[in-house]
């Protein structure tokens, strides 16, 4: 695999370039939030932070141990927005009142990317889990602020972006206003064979749909 | 370029100053949200550095400030305070670039975050097209004289506002923060901030622009601007070069929701076409003129 690129281990998406941020897109119960999560696992020596804004640290610690992710506090850090005891949650986590709170949470992940930046971790893999949550508090305008902001700090470090979103919840121009400030888009579909997803929006990436293999399958 | 650097640590301040006009920025420096607000009112200010405690005031209040007169400014706040003293709650949408004062190497961060933030506008409220520097280029090589331009573009909108029976019809071009109209009938705007525009959203469109109904659509329903100027119905066709950048849009709008059949899209595209090949002839004329005069 090329170094200088995101890859995506046991997911049918091509790997990506250096600072590209992806909108993850589809229904919860078509295991979307589990494939957002899958697309952060990446070698051992990649960072990951996480902003979440509907579950605590703890709930987003336990999910990146499902899917791979070792939480340390070398290697990840945690935006909570939910306010929540963290303690023993072996991660640097960084709490906000309220998903609200978009200043906040934007000086707080930067301050952890600079943190883990100063002490030589140079891939870091973002994930705001979820962009749902803070349309349904704050007017788009604000909001498009927020994610022009995240996706630029991604972009300028060389950074990987995953901002997950479920479209029933919003009005499909929103959507697409939000989808405008990203490189590409994955959407995710329940089929009967399982879920499937298709990717948009980069090179090499399929415009066709193709099923993945959620992970509880995958481990049988 | 222009930047403003606010700290009320006359030490701090020059350090800093000394680290941004070294990066080739233009900096003024001042110590207070007063005095800041003075230098903000004088002229247009691309970034905004600042402490966060100030003696009137915070450095969120002041970028919150800043932008009310210039939306697209990059703001970054280079403190020393902790989160726990930075009441970023009451200034939840501002958004900002953060960087900690005490980290070391940190005016270097700062250069930099506030140099990408400037360059690529990544603190804007609206997405940019893909090739945004190319656009902007295609703006400047087309758009040279508004002057000669406005006659043939003020028959153009008159005809369209009979055409299509709607209160206004405008032809504007996008620029860096602007949308410039070079011919208005039916409205009288010079220019307007690009946050504030529609086109600056139909210009990411291949095709025409339309709402039927500005309150019911998310992007627009809470614009001050939008309800201000009385526009419930818009439609709008990008103006785009030969290279396929969208340097502007034709744009028609009401005062009533209305709908706009297939027909008039293809009709509005026509318009939209039309400027085009007004501009790309002038070019022309304009680059066959010079050459002649070089010989």
């Amino acid at each position: 695999m090329n170094e200088d690129a995101y890859g995506f281990d046991g997911l049918p998406i091509d790997p990506v370039r250096r600072g590209t941020s992806i909108l993850v897109a589809g229904p919860s119960h078509a295991g979307t939030r589990e494939l957002a999560y899958r697309m952060l696992a990446g070698d051992a020596d990649e960072g990951v932070i996480i902003l979440t804004t509907n579950t605590t640290a703890a709930d987003v610690a336990a999910e990146c141990e499902t899917v791979g992710i070792e939480v340390s506090s070398d290697r990840m850090g945690i935006v909570d927005c939910l306010d929540a005891d963290s303690s023993g949650v072996p991660a640097r986590v960084l709490t906000v009142s309220s998903a609200q709170d978009l200043t906040g949470i934007g000086m707080r992940y930067s301050k952890l990317y600079s943190d883990f930046h100063s002490e030589g971790v140079d891939s870091i893999r973002t994930g705001l889990f979820s962009i749902s949550t803070v349309l349904s508090l704050t007017e788009l305008r604000t909001v498009s602020r927020f994610v022009h902001t995240l996706v630029g700090r991604v972009s300028k470090v060389g950074g990987l972006g995953v901002f997950l979103v479920d479209p029933a919840m919003h009005d499909e121009r929103e959507l697409r206003t939000i989808s405008q400030f990203c490189d590409g888009r994955v959407d995710v579909r329940e089929s009967h064979d399982g879920p499937e997803l298709r990717s948009r929006g980069f090179l090499g990436g399929s415009s066709s749909w193709l099923s993945f293999e959620p992970l509880a399958a995958a481990d049988r | 370029m222009n930047v403003l650097c606010v700290d009320p640590s006359a030490d701090e301040r020059l350090e800093t100053s000394a680290a941004l006009d070294a990066a080739g920025f233009d900096t003024t420096a001042c110590g207070s949200l007063d005095a800041a607000r003075d230098v903000l009112a004088t002229g247009a200010v691309a970034g905004v550095i600042t402490e966060y405690d100030l003696p009137d005031g915070t450095g969120l209040e002041l970028v919150e400030r800043a932008r009310e007169r210039h939306p697209d400014v990059t703001g970054v706040l280079f403190t020393d305070a902790g989160f726990e003293e930075v009441d970023s709650d009451s200034f939840s949408g501002t958004v900002v670039e953060y960087v900690d004062k005490g980290a070391p190497g940190a005016r270097d961060e700062l250069v930099d975050l506030l140099s990408f933030g400037i360059d690529n506008r990544s603190q804007t409220s609206y997405p940019l097209p893909d090739d945004e520097d190319r656009r902007l280029n295609a703006v400047e090589a087309y758009v040279d004289d508004a002057d000669a331009l406005h006659d043939s573009l003020d028959r153009l909108t008159r005809i369209a506002r009979a055409l299509f029976d709607v209160d206004a019809a405008t032809v504007g071009f996008i620029e860096a923060h602007h949308e410039r109209f070079l011919a208005c009938r039916g409205t009288d705007v010079d220019r307007l901030d690009r946050e504030e525009t529609i086109c600056t959203h139909t210009i990411l469109d291949e095709g025409p622009t339309v709402i039927t109904d500005t309150r019911e659509d998310p992007r627009f329903s809470s614009s001050e601007a939008i309800e201000a100027a009385g526009i419930r119905f818009y439609a709008g066709a990008p103006i785009r070069t030969p290279d396929g950048d969208a340097i502007g849009v034709f744009c028609l709008f009401g005062d009533e929701p209305r709908s706009f059949p297939e027909r008039d899209r293809t009709l509005l595209s026509l318009l939209a076409d039309e400027v085009m090949t007004g501009l790309d002839l002038r070019r022309r004329l304009r680059e066959a003129t010079e050459g002649a005069d070089d010989e």
